[in-house]
């Protein structure tokens, strides 16, 4: 028989009284942003969660690999100007990706609101000390951290990776106009569909429904204002609410390169960012407030 | 000792509705029951008390706070269980009790620690990391109330907690409630539709009828106060009972035979002596001696025909 020792204790797993400091919103916000991106990215879900949040990722990411290879394959073989031929302006990066940007946000949003209301788990945050509107932030803010991670992170990698090969920008101050314009573009085209997707995932609880009508909107938006702007001869600033082509477009402009229809214009493509942005917060902020959690 | 809970002229109306009218009285700490039928206004008065809602009049007082102007540091100090389903089914249960601690203030570390702590404590400790949606009804009321208690509130607000749940599974549930109030010293709200319940863990009630409040008060002092009959048992059986009647009539007590005991009615404050006197007089042998209790389901009924 074993005798005790001076080591020995008991191990109480009774519940005890916590005595400490209790953080404010500002930390059940930050919970609620790492909780939400844990849901997004599929972390301690099942297999299936995490199918497509890698399937975009590494389709947002792939290009930007494969143009860095390819500057390093050309400056060891003395290619580099042919390599220039083949890899884009950093402004076009994002031609090559938008298909897995419209992948990303299409569920990204939805994973992110529609099941704490379709469970019900809504009344639960109500019952903490997050309202309505500081639990709605840490969602807006965990969808647009992960919607950058595609928008910002990739044209990042394309950039870090030239200059690694002696193939980035001339000088420092380049450097940081390149950085700048990357930076710009990526948090733009993150809050425009932060925004979008929010909005149309606000509406219902179904992850599906919000996934489908996001697409639908983002479809839906080109097929109108393409007809009204180049099938009814419209006004040309129409163009700029198209929901896909304009950010681009946009987003050339920033870096100062002169693609697509000069007829519409910077200020065209702005407004049509921000009236996008405003109404998907509006509908999103609307929704929140006048939401039955209980009665 | 201060109120937990106090609530002076409460009103709040959802469109033609009046949810509650009206609605004054103070919870002391311990368990206390919220009774009332469907549709009684029990679950909007746990809104307003965790300040979801503003009352349309009157106010409300919970740990010293007005819910709705200071109802961020309120609710870090309260948990809370809804009737209804609300955990996400394809999340642990330990992950969403642990963040749900978090956000109510705790820190990540002690969160880690008292999201296991409460699943123990709920008898869910080996079950702690299976989805909440592989749980039985039995397992998800009980996580619900390992969220209510993980982050060590001052107050816990239970939402009709055995709803769904076979007659074993409340049994155990309500052993859960009554251990929470009395062995964590938490105070607890029970807000219930069944009787049996309420009186089986409660220490005090409040019952609610049509938005109002009927009654409330300590359960043993309601039980008290519907009763207005001392009750007498004696030895001897049936003939004492007989003839200690007799001489109660006879002291100009109004009383009567009930079973093996004699019922005094309590008109004044001179029975006490009148019946004791009979006693004496007649020398019977005194077994028991009380004010008749009512119980619970007596006192909902009185308080609904009043």
């Amino acid at each position: 028989m074993s005798l005790p020792t001076g080591d020995a204790r008991i191990l109480d797993r009774g519940y005890r009284r916590y005595d400490g400091p209790r953080a404010g919103t500002a930390h059940a916000v930050r919970s609620v942003i790492a909780h939400t991106l844990r849901r997004i990215l599929g972390l301690r879900r099942p297999a299936r969660a995490k199918v497509l949040p890698v399937m975009a990722i590494a389709f947002a990411y792939i290009p930007a690999i494969v143009f860095v290879g390819i500057v390093a394959l050309s400056g060891r073989f003395g290619a580099r100007a042919q390599a220039d031929l083949i890899v884009p302006p950093y402004g076009e990066y994002y031609g090559f990706i938008i298909s897995a940007i419209v992948l990303f946000v299409t569920f990204v949003a939805p994973e992110a609101l529609c099941p704490d209301r379709r469970s019900r788990s809504l009344s639960l945050y109500l019952s903490s000390p997050l309202t309505r509107m500081t639990y709605l932030l840490g969602k807006v803010l965990a969808v647009a951290i992960v919607v950058a991670f595609v928008t910002v992170g990739p044209p990042l990698l394309l950039l870090f990776g030239r200059m690694m090969q002696s193939a980035g920008p001339d000088g420092f101050l380049a450097f940081l106009a390149v950085l700048g314009r990357m930076l710009a573009s990526g948090t733009m085209l993150a809050a425009l569909y932060t925004a979008v997707s929010m909005g149309v995932a606000s509406l219902t609880d179904r992850r599906a429904v919000a996934a489908a009508a996001t697409l639908l909107l983002l479809i839906g938006s080109s097929i109108v204002t393409g007809t009204i702007v180049y099938g009814l001869n419209g006004p040309s600033w129409v163009f700029g609410s198209h929901l896909t082509a304009a950010p681009l477009l946009l987003v050339s402009r920033i870096y100062g390169e002169s693609s697509g229809d000069p007829q519409v214009t910077t200020l065209a493509l702005a407004a049509g960012a921000l009236f996008w942005t405003a109404l998907g917060s509006a509908v999103c902020v609307l929704r929140y407030r006048s939401l039955q959690v209980t009665r | 000792m201060a109120p937990v809970v106090r609530a002076q002229a409460v009103s709040k109306r959802w469109g033609a509705t009046a949810a509650l009218q009206g609605a004054s009285f103070e919870i002391q700490p311990g368990i206390t029951g919220l009774l009332g039928s469907n549709g009684a206004g029990k679950t909007t008065l746990l809104g307003l008390l965790l300040g979801m809602h503003r009352p349309d009049e009157g106010q409300v007082e919970v740990l010293g706070r007005d819910p709705w102007t200071q109802g961020a540091d309120l609710r870090a100090r309260v948990g809370y269980a809804p009737e209804h389903e609300a955990l996400p089914e394809d999340v642990r249960a330990y992950d969403i009790v642990r963040h749900l601690t978090e956000v109510h203030g705790l820190p990540s570390r002690e969160a880690q620690t008292r999201a296991s702590d409460a699943l123990y404590e709920v008898g869910l400790g080996e079950e702690r990391f299976r989805p909440v949606g592989t749980m039985s009804t039995g397992q998800r009321q009980r996580v619900k109330l390992a969220v209510a208690i993980a982050h060590d509130p001052e107050l816990v607000l239970l939402d009709e907690p055995t709803n769904g749940l076979d007659p074993m599974q409340r049994d155990s549930m309500l052993t859960l409630v009554r251990k929470i109030g009395h062995e964590l010293g938490l105070n607890v709200i029970l807000c219930s539709h069944l009787l049996e319940e309420v009186e089986r863990v409660s220490d005090a009630v409040v019952i609610l009828d049509g938005g109002r409040v009927v009654r409330s008060g300590p359960l043993t002092e309601l039980r008290r106060s519907d009763a207005n009959e001392l009750m007498v048992e004696v030895d001897g059986g049936e003939p004492e009972v007989a003839r200690l009647v007799a001489a109660l009539v006879s002291a100009g007590v109004t009383a009567r035979a009930d079973g093996a005991l004699v019922a005094a009615l309590m008109s004044g404050p001179t029975v006490f002596d009148l019946v004791r006197d009979a006693l004496d007089e007649g020398r019977f042998g005194l077994r028991r001696l009380e004010q008749r209790t009512s119980s619970l389901e007596e006192v909902f009924l009185s308080a609904d025909a009043g």
